[in-house]
C-alpha cells in the first residue's frame, strides 16, 4: 500500500475497469429518453485473489443503500476490510466516527453518535474513491451523519443506508462541493413508529462537474416524519441530477413527508435535472414536495447592486455561503481541511482565510 | 337490432347504464384478430388511400414489431394480446350528415349519450365515430362559410385541395417511431377528424368528436389532425366511452395539433372508456409565437391508461395551460400527466392536475418539463394534488424537470393526502350524510378543472364523479 501526498492510501494491486450500470436508480422511474433515471459509472477493479475479507455482520446485508446493490457489491469487493463500530446502549459518543471504505455502525438503543464521511483533502490523486456506509439506529437513538465530498479524486461514490427504529432520530447533512464526478445515494428506512429524518443537502457544481444524487426515504412506521431540503448552485458546464423519493408505505398511517429543492443556475451551459417523487400507498398520510429552479432575480440583483455588490460578487456570496456552512458543520480536522482546500480552489486563498477567521478557527494553514 | 342487455360477458358494476349498453355486431364488417401486413393492406385498400399512406402504414407495422415497451416504468399491459384484438370493425353504413340517416342502433347510442342534443344547443359541429369508422359528421353552415374545414382524415385524403395538407402534416408531430403504440396506430389507424381553421377566424362554438367503441375485443385507432392558422381560435372537444366487457379492448389514437403564430386552441377531453380498456393514446401540440394551447382533460375510465398530452412551445412568448383530473377506482391503473417542452424565449407553461384514488385504484401522475438552452426567460409551474379516499388505493407522483437555461424559472409543488375527518364532521353536523360530505369535498376538489369545461360537459364530469363515488363509503 503506497501513501499519497495528501495522506490517502494508494492501492498498488493490479487494476482493471468495470462498468456499473443503472446506478442511483430511484424506486419509481420515468421516461428513459429523459436520461434522468440513473447514471452509468466506470470504476476500477482491483484483484482480490488471495485476500481474506472481514465483512460486516450479516445483519447489515438488510440495509438498503442509496446507490443500489451493484455499487454495494463493487464497494465490498474493493474495500480492504469492513469496519464495524458499535455504540453501546445509552452511550453518548462525543468523538465522531470516521467512516472508511466499507463501514457498518450499530447505534444501540438510546445511544447518540456522529458519523463523518469525507473525501481526502486537496487535488485529485486517485481515479476513484468510494464510501459504503450502513447504519442501524435502534430505538430512541440519535444519529448525526455528516458527509463532505470535496475532491481528492476524479470520481467519488458515496452510498449510504440507514435503518431507523422506533423513536430514532436521524439527521444527515451532505455537502457535495467536489470537482469531477460525484455520485451519491442515501436510503433511509424509517421502520419504527415515530422515527424521524432531517436531511439537508448542499451542493456546488462548476466547470465540467457531474453531480448525481439519489435520496430515498421509506416511511414504514406509524407517525414517522421526514423533512428533506436540498439546495445548490450550478455554474459552468455542470450537469446535475437529483432524484428524491418519499415512499409512504402501506401501514405508515399518520406519517408525513416533505421534500424541497432550490437550485440556483448561474450559466446557460448548465444541465439541471430534478425528479422529486412521492409514492403513496396509505391514505392517512401527508406528502408534499416542491422544487424551485432559477437564477438570481433582477430585483434581488438590484437590491444587492444598491449595496455596492456586482452580479459576480453577489453570485459568489451564494457559493461562499455553501463553504461557510460546510466549515461550520465539519467536526474533524480532516473534514475541515477538505472543505478548506476546496474553498481555496474555488474562491481563492483570501476568501478561504476569511472563512476560517470568521469562524474563529485560527489560521487556514493550521486548519 | 335488439339490445343485448342480457349478454353474459357484460359485467355488472355500479349503475353505469348510461355508458354500459351494447348492440349486436351482426352484419358488421370485422377484420380477423391480430396484426399482419395483409390486414394493414386491407384497411388501406378499404379506404382507397394514396400510396404514401400505405407505405407509411407498412413501415409503421415493422416499427411496431421491432419496438419494445420500456421495462422499468408504467402499468402492466400484459393482459393486452394483439392476437385477440380486431383492428378494424365497421358498421356497414355510410357517413351521414343528418342523424335521420344514421342506423337506428347507432343513432340510439349517441342519443343516449346526448350528442345530437349537445349539437343542437351548443356546438359548431359534430363528428361521431362508431368502432372504426365515422358514422356522422356535420358542421354549421356559417362556420363552413368562414372557411373552416371539419371532416374525416379519409375524406380529406380524397380531396385534391386537402390531400397535400394532410400529407404535409400527418405523422410529423407524432412520428411512427415515437413509441410502440404510436407505431401500431399508424399501421392501422381509421377514423378521426381533420380540422382546418383559416387565419384570423374565431370559431364561436366548440367542435366535438365523440368516439364510441361498441365491439368486444376490438381496437379504436382514430387520428385527429387540427391546424389552427395564424390568429385563429378554436375549442375542440373530444369525448369517448365504451360498454364494459371481460375481454380487453384497445384505444391507441393519435392527436396532432398545430397552433400557428398568435392562434389559440383549447382541447377538452372527457374520457370515460370502460374498465376493460387499454387506453394508450398519444396527443401532441406544437405552438407558434404568441400562440396559446389549453388542455382540459378528465380521465375517468380505462383499465390501464398511458396518457401524457405533450406541448412543444416552439415560438417566442407561446404559452400552455394544462388542467387535468384523473379518477382511478377499482381495477384501474391510470398513468397520466403531461409533458411540456419550452424551446422558445419567454414561453410560459402552467400545469394544474388533480387525482383521486379509491377502491384500490392506482393513480400515477407523471410529467416532464424540459427547458431548452434558447428558452430565455421561460417560466413553468407545475401543481399536482392527489386525494386518497381509502387505504387500499395508491397514488404516485413522478415529475421530472430538465432545465438548461439560467434565466428560466421552474416551480413545482405536489401534495398527497386524504379528506380530513374534521371536514367530514363539519359537513355532517350541517345535515349531510358521510357519503354526501365526501362527494361534496371531491366535487370541490375537482371544481378547478370542471369550471374550465363548457357547462354541459362540466355537468357530465360532475355526474361521473358522483357515479364513481357511489359505493365509495362502505
Amino acid at each position: 500500500m503506497a501513501e499519497s501526498t495528501n495522506g490517502a492510501q494508494q492501492d498498488a494491486r493490479p487494476t482493471g475497469r468495470m462498468t456499473l450500470e443503472r446506478v442511483n436508480t430511484p424506486p419509481a422511474q420515468t421516461w428513459n429518453y429523459l436520461r434522468a433515471n440513473d447514471i452509468t459509472l466506470t470504476v476500477p477493479v482491483h484483484s482480490r485473489k488471495g485476500d481474506v475479507y472481514f465483512a460486516l455482520p450479516r445483519l447489515f446485508e438488510g440495509v438498503e443503500c442509496g446507490m443500489g446493490q451493484a455499487v454495494t457489491t463493487w464497494a465490498e469487493s474493493q474495500a480492504k476490510d469492513a469496519h464495524y463500530v458499535e455504540v453501546k446502549a445509552g452511550e453518548k459518543r462525543d468523538e465522531p466516527i470516521v467512516a472508511q471504505e466499507d463501514t457498518g455502525v450499530m447505534v444501540r438503543a438510546g445511544a447518540e453518535a456522529t458519523i463523518v464521511i469525507c473525501t481526502p483533502a486537496g487535488a485529485p490523486t486517485q481515479d476513484t474513491t468510494a464510501a459504503l456506509v450502513r447504519i442501524i439506529a435502534e430505538r430512541e437513538s440519535r444519529v448525526h451523519v455528516l458527509e463532505f465530498v470535496c475532491g481528492g479524486s476524479e470520481q467519488r461514490l458515496d452510498s449510504v443506508g440507514i435503518i431507523a427504529a422506533e423513536d430514532a432520530r436521524i439527521d444527515v447533512r451532505q455537502f457535495f462541493l467536489g470537482a469531477g464526478t460525484t455520485a451519491a445515494g442515501l436510503a433511509v428506512a424509517l421502520d419504527g413508529n415515530r422515527a424521524r429524518l432531517e436531511l439537508t443537502c448542499r451542493y456546488l457544481g462548476r466547470e465540467q462537474d457531474i453531480l448525481d444524487i439519489n435520496h430515498v426515504v421509506r416511511q414504514r412506521g406509524r407517525n414517522t416524519r421526514c423533512d428533506v431540503r436540498e439546495s445548490g448552485v450550478l455554474d459552468g458546464h455542470a450537469k446535475k441530477s437529483l432524484r428524491a423519493t418519499i415512499d409512504l408505505v402501506h401501514g405508515s398511517s399518520g406519517s408525513e413527508g416533505a421534500e424541497l429543492e432550490n437550485v440556483l443556475i448561474l450559466s446557460d451551459d448548465v444541465t439541471n435535472k430534478t425528479m422529486p417523487v412521492i409514492l403513496c400507498d396509505e391514505d392517512d398520510v401527508a406528502g408534499n414536495h416542491g422544487a424551485s429552479i432559477g437564477s438570481v432575480g433582477p430585483e434581488q440583483i438590484q437590491y444587492l447592486r444598491d449595496r455596492g455588490l456586482s452580479v459576480q460578487e453577489a453570485e459568489e456570496l451564494y457559493v461562499r455561503a455553501l463553504f461557510d456552512e460546510a466549515l461550520i458543520c465539519a467536526p474533524t480536522p480532516q473534514s475541515r481541511a477538505a472543505v478548506l482546500a476546496r474553498a481555496t480552489d474555488v474562491l481563492g486563498s483570501e476568501v478561504a482565510n476569511d472563512l476560517v477567521e470568521g469562524l474563529g478557527l485560527g489560521d487556514a494553514e493550521e486548519v | 337490432m335488439s339490445e343485448r342487455t342480457e349478454k353474459r360477458t357484460q359485467v355488472a358494476d355500479v349503475d353505469r347504464s348510461l355508458y354500459d349498453f351494447t348492440y349486436s355486431e351482426e352484419g358488421y364488417e370485422r377484420y380477423e384478430d391480430g396484426l399482419t401486413p395483409d390486414i394493414v393492406r386491407a384497411i388501406s385498400e378499404k379506404k382507397d388511400e394514396p400510396q404514401w399512406m400505405l407505405e407509411m402504414r407498412l413501415a409503421a407495422l415493422d416499427t411496431y414489431h421491432a419496438k419494445e415497451m420500456a421495462p422499468n416504468w408504467g402499468p402492466s399491459i400484459a393482459g393486452l394480446d394483439m392476437d385477440h384484438i380486431s383492428t378494424y370493425v365497421s358498421p356497414r353504413t355510410k357517413q351521414a350528415k343528418s342523424w335521420d340517416d344514421v342506423p337506428d342502433d347507432i343513432k340510439n347510442t349517441f342519443e343516449r349519450l346526448g350528442i345530437p342534443e349537445a349539437e343542437r344547443e351548443s356546438l359548431a359541429g359534430v363528428g361521431a365515430q362508431y368502432d372504426s369508422e365515422i358514422v356522422y359528421h356535420n358542421m354549421r353552415e356559417e362556420v363552413a362559410k368562414d372557411g373552416v374545414v371539419y371532416t374525416t382524415i379519409e375524406d380529406a385524403l380524397h380531396d385534391p385541395q386537402w390531400e397535400p395538407v394532410v400529407h404535409e402534416y400527418f405523422g410529423t408531430l407524432i412520428p411512427p417511431a415515437d413509441h410502440k403504440f404510436a407505431a401500431l396506430h399508424y399501421a392501422v389507424w381509421s377514423g378521426g377528424s381533420f380540422v382546418y381553421v383559416p387565419a384570423g377566424v374565431t370559431v364561436e362554438y366548440p367542435l366535438q368528436s365523440y368516439f364510441r367503441l361498441n365491439a368486444e375485443g376490438a381496437g379504436q385507432f382514430e387520428h385527429t389532425l387540427i391546424i389552427v392558422e395564424e390568429g385563429a381560435d378554436l375549442h375542440f372537444i373530444e369525448g369517448c366511452s365504451a360498454p364494459k366487457y371481460y375481454e380487453a379492448n384497445l384505444h391507441a389514437g393519435a392527436v396532432e395539433l398545430f397552433v400557428k403564430d398568435g392562434a389559440r386552441l383549447r382541447y377538452s377531453t372527457i374520457e370515460n372508456w370502460s374498465k376493460n380498456m387499454y387506453n394508450l393514446n398519444t396527443k401532441r401540440a406544437r405552438v407558434g409565437a404568441d400562440a396559446k394551447m389549453e388542455w382540459v382533460s378528465g380521465s375517468f375510465g380505462s383499465h390501464v391508461s398511458y396518457l401524457y398530452p405533450t406541448t412543444i412551445l416552439q415560438g417566442a412568448r407561446s404559452s400552455c395551460e394544462f388542467s387535468g383530473i384523473t379518477f382511478a377506482g377499482a381495477t384501474q391503473d391510470l398513468d397520466t400527466g403531461c409533458k411540456v417542452i419550452l424551446n422558445g424565449p419567454h414561453t410560459t407553461a402552467s400545469v394544474d392536475t388533480k387525482s383521486i384514488s379509491k377502491d384500490g385504484g392506482c393513480n400515477t401522475f407523471r410529467s416532464s418539463v424540459v427547458i431548452g438552452r434558447r428558452a430565455e426567460g421561460a417560466r413553468a409551474t407545475v401543481s399536482c394534488q392527489s386525494l386518497m379516499l381509502d387505504d387500499i388505493s395508491r397514488s404516485d407522483t413522478i415529475p421530472a424537470m430538465d432545465v438548461r437555461n439560467a434565466t428560466a424559472s421552474v416551480g413545482h409543488e405536489a401534495t398527497i393526502g386524504r379528506i380530513s375527518d374534521d371536514t367530514v364532521l363539519y359537513l355532517m353536523s350541517r345535515g349531510c350524510t358521510e357519503a354526501e360530505a365526501r362527494t361534496m369535498v371531491v366535487g370541490g376538489f375537482a371544481n378547478p378543472v370542471s369550471k374550465e369545461l363548457p357547462l354541459e360537459y362540466a355537468v357530465e364530469m360532475n355526474n361521473l364523479i358522483k357515479l364513481e363515488m357511489e359505493g365509495a363509503i362502505g
